[in-house]
């Protein structure tokens, strides 16, 4: 029988990074209220806006270029992490211009135009880096292996599920805990009101679609050295992205943190002790849990009415 | 009014004189291959390359080769004097979609022969559909051992090294060289299947056994669970048979984790070139090849050369066996018709059972054949690993070994495949 101990770690640490992957689509279905199927097509673009960074070619002036290939490989990651997500936002402003048409009308207005824009982001990612793939290269300090329980893990792996502990923490205080968080989520809950109270709605719109796309971008750049970089890489987030908002309930920030969770443990156990069954799992928890919960895990339950 | 009218007279002196002209004129201009495409309708295929999904990359790897095959004929005059002509779609690396687009390709655009592959589901596919109308198949790539065994036909022909070609290249001296535990890292479709099955059948006829076989499904992207369990089962040799993203994902996590330094030994089946452009980095353990564009033999320089003209702007910049596979498959067909002095796909069919090419004409160290009894080209085999000393960045592979075509044909496909008799395959002529 195989120790389950090291399962139970691996499941966990997956869990975390489905939930690095998936927070920035639950911040614009819970506080936005729209399906943005262009999350993984954003996520892939941080990757690729990532590699060209930390890569030999960064998009730079020519002197500019010079020192910044100067710069340490940990310094040049740690500067593409904050600028990548950020160019990418831009991307995330022109993709929310074009959506305030479809605020107010039928869900699936905005899930077209995402759609479109999906199609748009990927087709422009393979004109411009084209169909090859790309490996991320990642400091030392975080790249490599080490032993635990007799096995050899990835550093990487545990330093990718760090850093999403740490921005899914920073994301919730960010809501729960400033005044800008509190706009939010009023505006989500009554947007009349708040208009009425004077706060542009279009600004505040407009911001939280920006933050879910560089939470998007972040992930992709996290997850690219684990996942490798290919045009269509973002299919493969926004797929349980989506799965895990609606098995955690739909805008329940910690319903879709555990849902990230448990999907982790399934595909990690399931994997280990029925590997065929391993991608089903994740689908059979949904239908599970839907079909005694309609609403989803922590059902209507959310952060905007917490 | 009258000095306008054109009078009997001059109406037949005239168009006597332009009759005259223009046949002239087709058959000594300087548009002599546009003469001779003149005279018959063009022969036109339906390439049925995948473009997205977990084959979109190799896919449009084929597709070029294909083409390239189709332009170099086309200057040449065409085949039998008709220019050929072609349609593609991306069968998206789906077997259901590969149905729809072989459906429609045979029946709404007339295309007398499809060409491509690399899921074998997807071959699979467009067989059924192929066979429905007697269409002639060419499975360019997709190296699934079923596709020449149970799901063989006498439309399809399979142009690459197979599951079974490249285990029997690999199995028997690492089962005596590195030990007899093995343990099976399976893609959880056809081409897995039938792959991992070879390798139990070889393991097992070695003196080796199979302690585990994990099926992996299609679309993963994290392998961690499966490869503690490696490390917790500690086999002596771990065999994959993975495809496209899939198997590059596989790769990136082993290299991340160092596992293929020591043990277990790492055979992978086969490393398509389009999954290791990009990501050289990740090879690991001996895998097999069909084709290398560093291989010391006549043409090879010169293939790669007419390649790269072809495909100046291409994500690749040299072919590897992907392309070479198309490539070939493409030609070889050509040459069967013009062969047979016909287009009909029965004649096409006895031509390409017939077919032998010399190792010089298929720059490999080998001659090749077609197997009559099951439909796939028997060549050589290369067994490689990462290249440590590269004479340049395309230099990725070191070859190892070639087994010649006989060594490593499967001797049991014969067995399951039954191709029906020729005056049951219905008609189709260009």
């Amino acid at each position: 029988m195989l120790d389950l101990l090291p399962h139970l770690v691996n499941g966990l640490v997956l869990g975390l990074l489905f939930a690095l992957i998936a927070l920035g689509f639950m911040l614009i279905v819970g506080l936005m209220e729209q399906i943005n199927l262009a999350h993984g097509s954003l996520f892939a673009l941080g990757a690729y806006m990532g590699l060209q960074f930390i890569g030999p070619n960064p998009p730079l002036p020519a002197d500019l270029t010079t020192y910044w290939l100067q710069l340490p490989l940990g310094w040049r990651y740690a500067l593409a992490l904050v600028i990548a997500p950020c160019l990418v936002g831009v991307v995330g402003i022109a993709v929310e211009v074009c959506m305030r048409r479809t605020y107010g009308k039928d869900p699936l207005y905005g899930l077209l135009l995402t759609f479109g824009a999906a199609m748009v982001i990927e087709e422009g990612i393979r004109l411009i880096w084209g169909t090859r793939d790309y490996v991320l290269e990642v400091p030392r300090a975080v790249s490599g292996a080490f032993f635990f329980q007799d096995l050899i893990w990835s550093t990487y792996r545990f330093y990718a599920a760090g850093t999403a502990a740490a921005v899914i923490g920073l994301v919730w205080l960010m809501i729960e805990k400033t005044s800008y968080g509190a706009i939010i989520k009023a505006g989500a809950h009554d947007s009349e009101m708040v208009r009425a109270l004077g706060i542009n709605l279009s600004r505040l719109r407009l911001s939280v679609f920006v933050f879910g796309t560089i939470l998007a971008a972040f992930a992709g750049i996290i997850l690219a050295p684990i996942w490798g970089i290919r045009p269509h890489m973002g299919v493969d987030a926004v797929v349980p992205a989506f799965l895990v908002i609606v098995l955690g309930g739909v805008g329940s920030f910690w319903g879709a943190v555990a849902a990230s969770i448990l999907v982790g443990l399934a595909i990690g156990l399931s994997a280990a002790y029925a590997s065929e069954w391993s991608l089903l799992s994740m689908y059979l928890l949904l239908v599970a849990v839907v079909t005694f919960r309609a609403r989803g895990l922590f059902g209507k339950k959310s952060v905007l009415e917490a | 009014m009258a000095k306008d009218w054109i009078t009997r007279r001059r109406f037949v002196t005239d168009s006597l004189m332009t009759a005259t002209l223009a046949g002239a004129g087709t058959f000594y201009g300087p548009w002599q291959h546009n003469a001779a495409y003149a005279q018959a309708k063009p022969i036109k295929l339906g390439l049925t390359n995948d473009a997205s999904g977990q084959f979109g990359n190799s896919g449009q790897d084929d597709h070029r080769a294909i083409r390239m095959a189709i332009d170099e004929v086309n200057a040449k005059g065409g085949v039998l004097g008709r220019k050929v002509i072609w349609v593609t779609a991306d069968t998206e690396s789906n077997p259901a979609t590969g149905t729809r687009v072989a459906e429609r390709f045979i029946t709404r655009e007339d295309c007398s022969i499809l060409i491509g592959a690399l899921h074998s589901g997807v071959a699979n596919a467009i067989t059924q559909v192929a066979n429905k109308y007697g269409t002639i198949y060419l499975n360019s790539n997709s190296s699934a051992p079923s596709e020449a065994a149970e799901n063989c036909s006498r439309i399809k022909f399979v142009w690459d090294g197979n599951g079974t070609n490249f285990t029997k290249a690999a199995v028997k001296n690492a089962v005596q060289a590195i030990g007899k535990n093995w343990l099976l890292l399976t893609n959880d479709y056809v081409y897995g299947h039938s792959t991992a099955a070879a390798t139990k059948g070889q393991v097992e006829a070695a003196g080796g056994r199979i302690i585990d076989n994990m099926l992996v499904p299609q679309n993963t992207r994290d392998f961690t669970a499966y490869l503690l369990k490696v490390q917790q089962v500690k086999p002596d040799v771990v065999a994959t048979a993975m495809g496209g993203d899939d198997n590059k994902a596989l790769r990136e996590q082993i290299a991340q984790l160092r596992l293929d330094e020591g043990k277990p030994a790492w055979i992978n089946n086969q490393q398509d070139w389009p999954d290791v452009w990009g990501a050289p980095q990740t090879l690991f353990g001996v895998f097999g090849t069909t084709w290398y564009h560093k291989l010391s033999l006549p043409g090879v320089a010169e293939f790669v050369k007419k390649w790269q003209d072809a495909n100046k702007d291409g994500p690749i910049p040299v072919p590897g066996n992907v392309s070479y596979n198309g490539y070939m498959a493409t030609r070889e067909l050509f040459r069967a018709i013009e062969r047979a002095d016909s287009t009909n796909n029965v004649k096409i069919i006895q031509e390409l059972e017939k077919l032998k090419v010399p190792a010089l004409a298929r720059m490999q160290h080998h001659d090749a054949y077609m197997n009559p009894d099951t439909h796939q080209m028997q060549q050589t085999v290369y067994l490689a690993r990462k290249n440590r000393k590269p004479t340049d960045n395309t230099d990725h592979f070191e070859i190892l070994s070639w087994a010649e075509p006989k060594a490593v044909e499967d001797d049991v496909a014969p067995t399951k495949c039954k191709l029906i008799p020729y005056d049951k395959v219905p008609t189709v002529d260009s």
